[in-house]
This record gives structure tokens, sequence and C-alpha cells, in this order.
């Protein structure tokens, strides 16, 4: 099973990238796109696949695959099955950025703003919780992230209070619900090459994982170093995510559903579960960015995050049940 | 609610004679009437939102009449500081100060929004007769009726467009509509092409195949990050936005007429650049 389960996570990746490129608020049959490809010269259904349909599916794998990944490596790092991106203050550092560029302005002038402070906001945040936490263990690292999270958030609650005028505040409340509508090529170029350096970074604690799973000072005698693996998985996630958040705006819950669909499936190693748990990340975020398109209620579809939310939620509460049986 | 009306009515209807001496306005709107009707010396004040950038349109000399009166903030307290002899509000702003004004008895004017050229010269009227401007009034609407019907004789087949207002597919039943139809556009983003609330989809809004995207535009504060209009594709495809000042269309006043003739005037010239490079 263990042998089979990447390249069957990664078909079933490719079968939803492809349902991905075929579905929309206008449907393709193959056989349209079959017949735009011949024809050569660019046609609507072409444009609308190379610059709508593609680079959207692109986020939407890489956003989701990052949330999937750095789930899993701060569930290790913290070996605490309730750990995920956004309660290092990540989310809401990149939030607070981009909120910030959309509430002065610069982003009605510059396309690419709002992602730019996105990604500032997701550094400068893990800067400050991971300084706060400093010396401390794995729950002052935890209560750091708590309160940049909050800090941040007040920021945000802030800039809808003052904002200058209602339509201001309406694309703040959009934007923070998370969504991957009108990206172009302009998003990728910017988020993807943090998402993958970010990426490399968390892949790196891997055989760390599987010692600290252990215990802290027993893997500091396994000769692990604490402090470089909790260096690697903040500064990852602050890049990888950060950049994420950026350009998608809050996808909730994919960080912390991801890692646990793999699981199971990993016989609970840590190290292991990373690729595992990237793979089902992409394929979560690519399936509801497609139910997001699809899903249309009274004319207006619903939001990327506000569908994972709702998808989320419940599994949350699954999942605290499942823990309390586990430990009676 | 009748009688308080009625008696806020008689209250200006007794000294038909005597027109009110000084207007306060609570409404962004009800501004540029005010302004449009009233010399500088007989306007109490007009509301904070017409001084802001944008915030009034560019013709007819309202910018300097606007440094020579006061501001207020819709408070009932600055209306008891200024004491108007006449305020005139939105039907639908400033509820609690309304609610207020009417229980003092004050003498209060409401004024709906326009969503339509008739609806401007009905509240036109309204407004003029309530200030003691009833010449000026029908002036102004007169001088609207005749850019209107030249803006109807020459007018032409209509471009297909992709007609937005601001962040939103423009509503089909609005002033704005009636703009874009004067100026010689029909918008392809009717409800069967997409939502009518919203953003609308970059997908159907290619699909229905639209020449030019028009767009109001705001004072140039906040905020889109992400807007179908500022998609790179689009942007190839049918160029930059021509573009509508929102205070001729948000307000409907007899300015608003301007609209339709700088929509007409965009429209025209950007054919001409296109016909002169074929795609």
């Amino acid at each position: 099973m263990s042998r089979l389960l990447l390249p069957l996570l990664g078909l079933a990746l490719l079968l939803a990238a492809a349902a991905s490129l075929l579905a929309g608020s206008i449907w393709f049959a193959p056989a349209d796109i079959a017949a735009a490809l011949g024809q050569g010269s660019d046609n609507l259904v072409l444009l609308i696949l190379r610059e709508i349909r593609l680079p959207r599916l692109l986020l939407a794998a890489s956003v989701g695959g990052i949330l999937g990944l750095s789930g899993a490596v701060l569930q290790g790092l913290l070996r605490n099955p309730l750990a995920e991106p956004g309660l290092l203050g990540v989310s809401a550092g990149a939030s607070l950025g981009a909120v910030i560029a959309i509430y002065y302005g610069f982003a009605a002038h510059f396309l690419l703003a709002a992602p730019l402070f996105g990604l500032l906001g997701a550094l400068l945040a893990t800067a400050i919780a991971f300084a706060l936490s400093q010396g401390g263990g794995t729950l002052s690292l935890i209560l750091a992230g708590v309160a940049v999270s909050s800090a941040a958030g007040a920021g945000v609650a802030l800039a809808l209070n003052l904002a200058p005028n209602p339509y201001a505040a309406y694309e703040i409340l959009i934007w923070l619900m998370g969504s991957l509508a009108d990206r172009s090529w302009l998003h990728v170029q910017l988020a993807l090459p943090f998402i993958a350096t970010g990426g490399l970074l968390l892949l790196r604690t891997g055989r760390a994982l599987d010692a600290l799973a252990l215990g802290e000072v027993q893997a500091q005698s396994l000769g692990i170093s604490v402090n470089r693996v909790r260096l690697l998985a903040l500064f990852g996630t602050a890049l990888g995510v950060g950049a994420a958040t950026a350009v998608s705006g809050v996808i909730g819950f994919v960080g912390l559903i991801a890692p646990h669909v793999a699981r199971p499936l990993v016989q609970h190693r840590p190290g292991k579960l990373l690729w595992p748990a990237t793979l089902a990340g992409a394929l979560l975020v690519v399936l509801a960015d497609i139910a997001s398109r699809t899903l249309v209620f009274g004319g207006v579809p619903l939001n990327l995050g506000v569908f994972t939310s709702l998808i989320g939620a419940p599994f949350f509460l699954w999942l605290v049940i499942h823990l309390r049986r586990q430990t009676v | 609610m009748w009688r308080v009306l009625a008696l806020a009515w008689l209250l200006l209807a007794l000294p038909a004679a005597a027109a009110p001496a000084r207007v306060m306005s609570l409404n962004q709107c009800t501004d540029q009437l005010v302004l449009l009707l009233l010399p500088p010396e007989r306007i109490a004040s007009v509301t904070w939102l017409s001084g802001r950038p944008g915030g009034l349109p560019d013709a007819a000399g309202l910018r300097a009449k606007l440094a020579q009166v006061g501001v207020n903030h819709g408070l009932a307290e600055e209306v008891v500081r200024q004491k108007p002899d006449l305020v005139v509000a939105g039907s639908t702003t400033t509820p609690a100060t309304r609610a207020l004004l009417h229980r003092l008895h004050y003498p209060l004017l409401e004024v709906d929004s326009a969503d339509s050229f008739a609806d401007i010269r009905r509240i036109t009227r309204q407004v003029a007769q309530a200030v003691g401007e009833p010449a000026r009034g029908e002036a102004l609407i007169a001088q609207m009726d005749a850019e209107l019907r030249a803006l109807a004789t020459s007018r032409r087949a209509a471009v297909p467009v992709a007609a937005l207002d601001g962040a939103f597919t423009m509503r089909p039943e609005s002033l704005a509509a009636e703009v874009l139809q004067l100026a010689g556009a029909r918008n392809v983003l009717v409800p069967d092409a997409g939502p009518v609330r919203g953003k609308p989809d970059l997908e159907l809004l290619l699909a229905a195949r639209p020449r030019f995207l028009v767009k109001g535009t705001g004072s140039g504060a906040p905020a889109l990050t992400t807007g179908p209009e500022l998609h790179p594709l689009l942007q190839r495809q049918l160029g930059p936005p021509l573009t509508i000042p929102q205070n001729l269309t948000a307000c409907g006043t007899p300015l608003s007429v301007d609209a339709a003739r700088i929509l007409r005037r965009k429209l025209d010239a950007a054919r001409a650049a296109r016909a002169a490079r074929p795609a």
C-alpha cells in the first residue's frame, strides 16, 4: 500500500487537474479542446484555458500543496494534531499585509501590491513569533504564534473599521474569504518561486521530525538540532504559506486536514508524511476550486476559502471527538 | 409619519413667498442639487463627503462654491448648531438624524435617489420648489433635456461593451445603464450572461464578446486587487477600460448627462483607434 500511495495520489491529482481545466462557468468537452488546439490561432477556448484556467490550476495545486506540507511539518514539529500554518501567525500576517495594500490603495494602482505586502506581512509575523519564542519550548512557540495572530487580526479589524469607503471594506472582506478567481500568470510568477523555496526548506525537516516524535530531549540526543529544525519549519512556512496566502487570500483548514487524511496511510510516521500530505493538500484545493467555480448560489459563486472552511469545520469537530476517544 | 411629513411640508409651504434663507444638505447627492440651485451664501453646509477627492463632479463651478460653504457629517448636533431654515436629506441616508428632525418638526425635505433621467427631473423640481428656486430648477432641467435630445438624435448602432460599475456588473435598470445607452453602447453583461450581483465572471465576460470595457470609477480611493478588468488577458483583448466618473452616475442630477457625453467621446476615440490599428 505505502509503495503505491504516492503514485495513486499523483494520479488522483492529475485527474482532478484535467477536470479543473474542463469545468467552469463555461464547460468544455475534451473534443472542444482538441478542436481548439487544431485551429492553431488564438480562439476563445484556448485563451480561457491558457490564460485563466491553467494559472488558476497551478495556483490551486501549489497553494494546496504548501498548506498540506506545512501542516504536516508543523504537526510533527509541535507534536500537536491541531497545529496548522494559521497557528503561527503566518496567515494572519499575510492577511494584514495584503489588507494594508488594499486599504491604502496601493492595490488599485499595482496589481501585485497585495501579494507582495502579504508576503512581507507573513515573514514579519513569523519573525516576531520566532523571536518571542526563543529559549522557550514548543508551548511558547504556539503561544507566540497565537499572540501574533491576534495582533494581526486586530490590525485587519482596524482597517475594516476605518475603511475609506464601503467598497474598500467589501474588498477586504472578500479578499479575506480566499479565492482563486481572476488570477493570472502574474500571480503564478510572483507566488511559485517562494512556494517552491518554502517547500524545499520544509521537505528537509523529514528525518528530524521522525526523531522529534520521540521527544525533544531524545531527538537532541540523536544529534538533531531542534532549533535548526524549528527555523527550517518556520521560515519554510512563512515563505511558502505566506506567498500562497498572499495570492489566494486565507484558505482555511487545508493545512489541518491534509496531514490527517494522509497520516493513517503512512503508519503515522511524521517524516514519511510530508509528500503524501503535500499531494493530499493539492488534491483538496484543486477539488475545492472546481466546486467553488461550479456551485453557484443565486448567481453568486462560493469563495474558495468559504468552501474549505465549510468542509473543514465539521472535520475539526470529528477530529476532537476522535482524539478524545483515543485518549480515553 | 404622514402627519409629520405633512406638517414639515406645511412649515415649508406656509411662508410660500419667503424661501428658506439658509439650506443644509445631509446627503452627498442632495449636496449637488443644492449647490447647483443656490448661491453659496444661502447654503449653511453640505456633507463632508462632497469635499473629498472626486466627491463632486468637475462641472459648473461646484468645487469653487463648495469652498465657500460649511461642512456637516449628517449629525443632528450639527443641525442644531448651524440652524438652517431647511434641511435637505436623502430618503434613505442619515435615518437617526431624520427621525430626530421629524420629532422636532424641523423643516425637512427628504429626496429619493434618482435611478433614471425621469427621476432626475422629478427630484430637481422637488428640491428647486422647496428652496424657492423653481425657475432655476426648470432652467437646469431644460439644459439637461436639450443635451439628452442632442445625444439621442446623433445616436448610432450600439457597440457591445462589458460595463462595470466599480467592481460590479452595471445594474440594468439604473442611471448608469441609461447613460450607457445614450452614449451608444450596449452592455453584454446582462442578467443571462452572468450574475448581476457581484463581480462578473471573467470567462462569461469573454464569451459574450464585448468590444470594449466600460467602467464607472470612483475617487481613486481603494480598492480592487483582483477584479476581472485587471486581468492581463482582458487588458490585452479589450484595451484599458473606458471610464465614466461615478460621481456623475451614482448621484442623479442635471449634470449626469455629462457622463453620457464623456463616454460617447471616449467610445468614438477608442473605435477610431481600433480601426486605425487592425487587430
